[in-house]
């Protein structure tokens, strides 16, 4: 029987010191600022990982970067803990506190600072959630490219941390190419700025490095992100096949032909079936699979693309070729895909995997999968990007059933380690966090850790931020 | 997500109902982003997901609930956009009614803000009450600034400033009983004539009355009927809420029973949500589980019957409507293309406000109960209203009307007047009184 | 010099250098000028890890040791007609440098072409890499996947890094495909400010430009053999499947005509002018004359330049949307007043790319760093190089 993740044991001294630190930290902000009734902190104990739980010893809620900075300074005298929190939605408890911890929320840092279109930026605190960039500037033809799923809720922050990425990535990239510049406070309360409205760095990529570095260098309070403009037209259409393997098989053969979409989402049956339920946007219900294939540009261009697409998918025996008729329509396929997580719980709990493989590999991985959750007697619903790599098994499981629950983590692991074994890694957007930490060494060697640590400990020597996060706990030095 | 719930706790079919909803939410966060009082305030204790775990955390313990649970289920304006928006399907309204019932039965509450509940729930269900306090409210006005400035009387202050300066004491009284029809008769349908509505605007249900009888629509206001309980409902004085529910239950199962209807229409969105779930509200009731699931599927909002009734389409009139899509409408009820599509039909010009899905911060007594948020939350939806340039703002409830008639100079009116207009009837009065509307 | 033949002679040789504290140079075949030391140093070259690992021209992605010439790399991708989106530039022509670039210098210098503003730099293609660190560890960062988030993104720290945090032996990156066509629509006759609005207009339209440049008068003349219109010529190029190029050209003048006369230039013309572009063709002129790599704000870019104009002589032409400005200066750098400028307009960096031994001595070629940032870049290279061996270039201390 694998054992739970552990997290850092609480330190004693902070934990005894509790009343002081919460008193100090009302000194430095206004009072409803800090949180720090036991009632009061539940809802913060997990994110959307939420298999496990820890409380925080208070919340703090800073509406400014020197508020921010004034936390940090006043932690990292006392070497107390923090972990920032962005809208909480990670998969991989990114947010998730231990009870020696001060929740660093940016949830109220949420104000687009600027708009310039000249220079097709938009600098923004880190609190404004993903979509609202891309409302903000949609009216000018404008949009900002990375798309997590969950970017009706996540805060640009927390995109910045766990380097997101999301359906249309595979044209436009991931956060850390539609980054310019952020503000970041650093461990001592120092802020520093990396970046801005012009491109790369001036010494070394701090930037590059900052993105999805998952709150362990600095707090991120401020960002300058690309804009593009909008394309003419977009047009999601639906591939239906009888199988997984002919799917993902088709996906390796778009890319091959060097046919590149703005997106190529796949879904299993399961998958499918649970995101119809919710959104109604016409899936096919007598497929295998189904890809959801976008491409963009003038209807001309879409057309030629798309011609393109489905003489490779009936080298498939595709089944079923929708496009979609308007605009609605394939607002609500997209509305089903991305919302696939969340409606899966109306049938199960669930945790999240997030490895990526090399294309080829697809249809391999995607069959050992199946054959590792029959071993372990669970169920999965398989829905991700295909067009890069980058798979989400969705493992169901009861977790009111704690055996059942540990055998899907159990499980989960055994995918992951594949997914690297095949040549990919552990994770592709969602970041390490705590539920991956200790498969870390299944991915680097201990000489790579330990450059990595070296690293972060140039940023925070005292393991003051996110503590229990992407490092395995052992052999930190 | 994981629950601890004991086999005893679960015995209670309230608690065994919350359970359920509770193993659906997966703590994904989608719905923070769309709730209005957390993209007002920006903590999380002030989100759906939030108060799902506070509530959570409350039951599974078998606590008494205390001040902090209390403050931030209060803050909640049940305005339902977080089931609109829930990939998952968390019943978060029932599982809020519980808790509220639930603070309510375990929770004392400071002296001045018992009183004042007190008070809304002696006032608001009852037309005669209402009516005078509304004269009274005259008087009381000039002290409003004053109580304003002492933290636990704003309430009382809001309520001064939300009555209307001039409150349509009895005009236009309608008849109990049926109406007269035009033409063959299509239908027979009841109209709930309500509490608050029919004394701050009775003409909405007359212009109802007028629209359905020029269709063939014979209306019927059945005498006995009153508020939907819904006010109280929301403060989670769950007896009273039933009490108004069975009442009212007993009168249309009457007229049911008597010439059958086709429809029990309701003209305020807010009262229509309450009604479509008497059925779920007295579920655990033996003698009235049945009736009441029955009066709740015949419950239908103006809108929705009007649509199947296949309006004719009339000529372009050059008037920009801001559609304002009520929390109880959308969210609640999910009628969301109806309303719209029948005032287009009916040759109007539609406008969608941004943030249509924010609450205005009307939510029946929220705005009196919880007045800095419902400002802010009545600011930020003005400014979007405001911002179509519209010449007139429509919307399905009277809740919605009072608010935001209370922030912009903009005439509002409720949907089904507009119609009554487009199809015969007068141009409604507060659109005689504006301005012209500007030619585009 | 040393040139290790493989990885582990060069974490031995590394590993023995850090012992005996002994500096290293890290080179490729020098052609890009970043080699200068900043104390005496022993050069050691990647040249002797050559080859090309892995490529699968269905997954896009290649796998290349450092030392391979950034020509073979090329005609490999060639024969499938797929290329390194970033374009990188070639230095040989402005640096009058003679040698192969080599795939390993353009990684870690990170080299970028025109296409840059919209389609990344060369650290946005590259997916993982493999390097000797200070204590002649060999590091593996990254993958070979599109996306990854698997820990400390040491791939992004070590692109552009320019030797000085490690010895890079491996990398892995994304290549695309070669677009079949290529169109320039040019703009005749705007004076630089007009130049950068006409430009931010025609990136703000839906047709994917991938090239956005302005050819002053001065350097008109030294592209495509002087075939571009007269008068100034701002230039926008599209790139993609023919007919729908064709379709976005017309799309593309049309908004432009309201700037100034547009001409197209056809695909063959399209091609040599946006490789001289790249390759920065006016100032490959012998000299020595200060030359100036300014990445600005697009629309401060011209306003550096006519704030520079009345204060010094100097010459100057935009890529990037007019983000990236190349400066020739008649006479002296004038790195105070350059920098200066780029300060007050907002920020962005200036990177001595040539200029006299004597003046090179007196002035840091990159950009100096606040203080915060460069204390911070120290420790960082600490933890890479312990030792500090790795001295060549003035990065990061």
């Amino acid at each position: 029987m694998p054992q739970p993740i552990q997290f850092l044991p609480p330190k004693q001294d902070v934990l005894s010191r509790r009343a002081t630190i919460i008193d100090d930290l009302r000194g430095l902000l206004p009072a409803d600022c800090v949180i720090h009734e036991a009632r009061e902190l539940v809802p913060f104990e997990t994110d959307a990982f939420i298999s496990y739980r820890r409380m925080p010893l208070a919340v703090v809620l800073p509406r400014t970067t020197s508020q921010v900075a004034a936390v940090m300074k006043y932690c990292h005298r006392y070497g107390i803990p923090v972990v920032p929190r962005g809208a909480g939605t990670s998969l991989s408890g990114g947010a998730i506190p231990q009870e020696d911890a001060v929740v660093l929320g940016l949830s109220r840092m949420s104000r687009i600072i600027e708009i310039d279109y000249a220079n097709r930026t938009a600098t923004v605190q880190a609190g404004v959630t993903n979509l609202s960039i891309s409302e903000a500037v949609a009216v000018d033809g404008f949009f900002y490219a990375p798309d997590p799923s969950s970017q009706l809720a996540c805060t640009i922050g927390g995109n910045i941390g766990m380097n997101s990425g999301g359906a249309h990535c595979l044209k436009y990239g991931v956060t850390t190419n539609n980054l310019l510049g952020v503000k970041l406070v650093l461990v001592d309360g120092q802020v520093i700025e990396l970046g801005g409205k012009h491109l790369d760095a001036a010494g070394y990529d701090l930037l590059g490095l900052v993105c999805g570095s998952e709150g362990q260098l600095g707090i991120v309070t401020e960002a300058t992100v690309r804009l593009i403009a909008k394309p003419e037209g977009a047009r999601p259409v639906l591939f239906g096949f009888s199988t997984s393997e002919e799917a993902g098989a088709c996906v390796a053969d778009i890319i091959a032909a060097g046919i590149i979409p703005v997106a190529i989402e796949f879904m299993d049956k399961p998958a499918i079936e649970i995101c119809e339920a919710f959104a109604k946007a016409g899936y096919p219900l007598d497929v295998g699979a189904l890809l959801i294939v976008e491409v963009e540009g003038s209807e001309a261009e879409m057309d030629a693309t798309l011609e393109n697409i489905v003489e490779i998918a009936r080298r498939h025996q595709v089944m079923t070729v929708r496009e979609c008729q308007s605009a609605t329509e394939a607002a609500l396929i997209w509305k089903g895909r991305k919302s696939a997580f969340g409606a899966t719980g109306r049938i199960a709990d669930y945790i999240c995997m997030d490895g990526t493989v090399p294309l080829g590999k697809l249809s391999y991985v995607l069959k050992k999968t199946s054959e590792i959750i029959d071993r372990f007697g669970l169920r999965v619903a398989n829905v991700f990007h295909a067009g890069d790599g980058n798979m989400h098994p969705l493992i169901l499981f009861n977790a009111n059933d704690p055996e059942e629950a540990m055998k899907a983590e159990e499980a989960g692991n055994e995918i992951l380690k594949l997914c690297v074994d095949a040549g990919g890694c552990l994770t592709g957007e969602h970041g390490v966090g705590i539920e991956k930490r200790d498969l870390m060494r299944h991915q680097y060697t201990p000489a790579e850790l330990s450059q990595q640590m070296a690293v972060r400990a140039a940023f925070d020597e005292g393991w003051i931020l996110n503590p229990s996060k992407v490092f395995p706990l052992e052999g930190r030095g | 997500m994981q629950t601890s719930f004991t086999p005893e706790q679960l015995e209670d079919p309230h608690v065994a109902e919350s359970e359920k909803i509770l193993r659906r939410c997966v703590h994904c966060g989608f719905c923070t982003a769309t709730c209005p009082t957390y993209v007002t305030l920006g903590n999380e204790l002030d989100s759906p997901r939030g108060r799902i775990y506070l509530i959570k955390d409350m039951l599974e313990n078998g606590r008494a609930a205390d001040e902090e649970v209390a403050t931030h289920i209060d803050r909640c304006l049940s305005c339902l956009s977080c089931v609109t928006t829930c990939p998952s399907g968390v019943d978060y309204m029932h599982l809020v009614d519980h808790a509220r019932v639930h603070i309510e039965n375990t929770y004392r509450r400071p002296l001045i803000d018992r009183l004042i509940r007190s008070l809304l729930a002696a006032v608001l269900p009852y037309p005669a009450r209402f009516r005078t306090a509304l004269t009274l409210a005259k008087f009381g006005r000039p002290f409003a600034p004053l109580l304003k400035q002492v933290k636990a009387l704003r309430p009382l202050a809001a309520m001064l400033y939300l009555a209307p300066q001039s409150a349509p004491v009895r005009q236009e009284t309608v008849m109990r009983g049926a109406q007269p029809i035009r033409g063959i008769r299509r239908g027979r349908v009841a109209i709930l004539s309500g509490c608050a509505q029919s004394v701050l605007d009775p003409g909405i249900n007359s212009a109802t009355i007028r629209l359905l009888a020029r269709f063939g629509i014979e209306v019927i206001l059945p005498e006995g009927e009153g508020c939907c309980g819904a006010l109280v409902h929301h403060m989670g004085r769950e007896e009273e809420a039933l009490d108004f529910a069975r009442r009212n239950v007993d009168v249309w199962t009457r007229e049911i029973d008597n010439k059958s209807l086709d429809a029990i229409i309701i003209t305020a969105s807010g009262c229509g949500t309450t009604i479509k779930d008497y059925g779920h509200m007295l579920r655990l009731d033996p003698a009235y589980a049945e009736k009441a699931a029955r009066v709740s599927a015949l419950a239908s909002d103006i809108t929705e019957y009007l649509s199947t009734l296949d309006l004719p389409r009339q000529e372009q009139r050059r008037l920009n409507v801001a559609y304002h899509s009520a929390c109880s409408m959308q969210h609640g009820q999910k009628i969301t293309l109806a309303p719209k599509l029948l005032l287009k039909n009916a040759g109007f010009t539609v406008r969608d406000p941004a943030e249509g899905h924010l609450c205005c911060g009307s939510a029946g007594t929220y705005n009196i109960l919880q007045p800095d948020i419902s400002a802010e939350l009545k600011a930020r939806k003005v400014k979007n209203i405001e911002a179509t340039k519209p010449d007139v703002i429509a919307t399905g409830n009277i809740g919605c009307m009072t608010q935001i008639g209370s922030g912009t100079a903009i005439p509002i009116v409720h949907t089904v007047e507009l119609l009554d207009w487009a199809y015969g009837g007068e141009k409604p009065a507060k659109l005689t009184f504006a301005k012209e509307p500007a030619k585009h | 010099m040393l040139i290790p033949n493989t990885e582990a002679d060069a974490a031995y040789v590394i590993r023995n250098a850090a012992a005996d504290r002994k500096p290293l140079a890290i080179c490729g075949n020098n052609t890009r000028g970043f080699s200068r030391a900043n104390q005496p140093a022993e050069p050691i070259s990647s040249r002797g890890l050559t080859g090309i690992v892995d490529y699968d021209p269905a997954e896009m992605v290649m796998t290349v040791r450092s030392g391979t010439p950034v020509s073979e790399v090329e005609t490999a991708l060639a024969a499938n007609r797929q290329m390194m989106a970033f374009e990188p530039m070639d230095h040989r022509g402005i640096l009058a440098t003679k040698g192969e670039p080599t795939i390993g210098g353009v990684f870690a210098a990170n080299v970028s072409g025109p296409r840059r503003f919209t389609a990344g730099a060369a650290r946005d293609s590259l997916l993982g890499l493999r390097f000797v660190n200070g204590r002649g560890e060999i590091i593996r960062a990254g993958g070979r996947v599109m996306k990854n988030v698997t820990g400390l993104d040491l791939t992004k720290l070590l692109a552009g890094s320019r030797g000085t945090l490690g010895f890079i032996t491996e990398v892995t990156f994304r290549v695309l495909p070669v677009p079949p066509a290529v169109e320039t629509v040019v703009i005749s006759s705007l004076d630089d400010e007009m130049a950068a609005k006409a430009m931010a207009a025609a990136v703000a339209l839906p047709v994917e430009i991938s090239g956005a440049a302005h050819l002053p008068a001065s350097v008109r003349s030294r592209f495509i053999n002087g075939r571009l219109p007269d008068g100034e010529a701002t230039v926008l190029r599209l790139e993609g499947l023919g007919p729908s190029i064709e379709v976005r050209a017309q799309k593309l003048a049309a908004v432009m005509e309201a700037f100034g006369p547009v001409a197209t230039l056809g695909m063959e013309r399209s091609l040599t002018l946006w490789r001289e572009i790249r390759n920065v063709v006016p100032y490959a002129d012998g000299t020595e004359k200060p030359l100036w790599r300014v990445s600005v704000a697009p629309s401060a870019g011209y306003h550096l330049v006519s704030a520079l104009r009345l204060e010094a002589g100097i010459d100057a032409f935009y890529d990037w949307q007019g983000g990236l400005v190349w400066m020739r200066m008649e006479a002296d750098p004038e790195a105070e007043l350059v920098r200066r400028y780029i300060r007050a307009l907002g920020g962005g960096h200036a990177t001595l790319i040539r200029a006299s031994e004597a003046a090179h001595a007196e002035i840091p070629t990159f950009e100096p760093l606040p203080d915060a940032i460069a204390a911070l870049s120290a420790r960082v290279k600490e933890k890479l190089d312990p030792a500090g061996i790795f001295c060549s270039g003035k990065m990061g201390g």
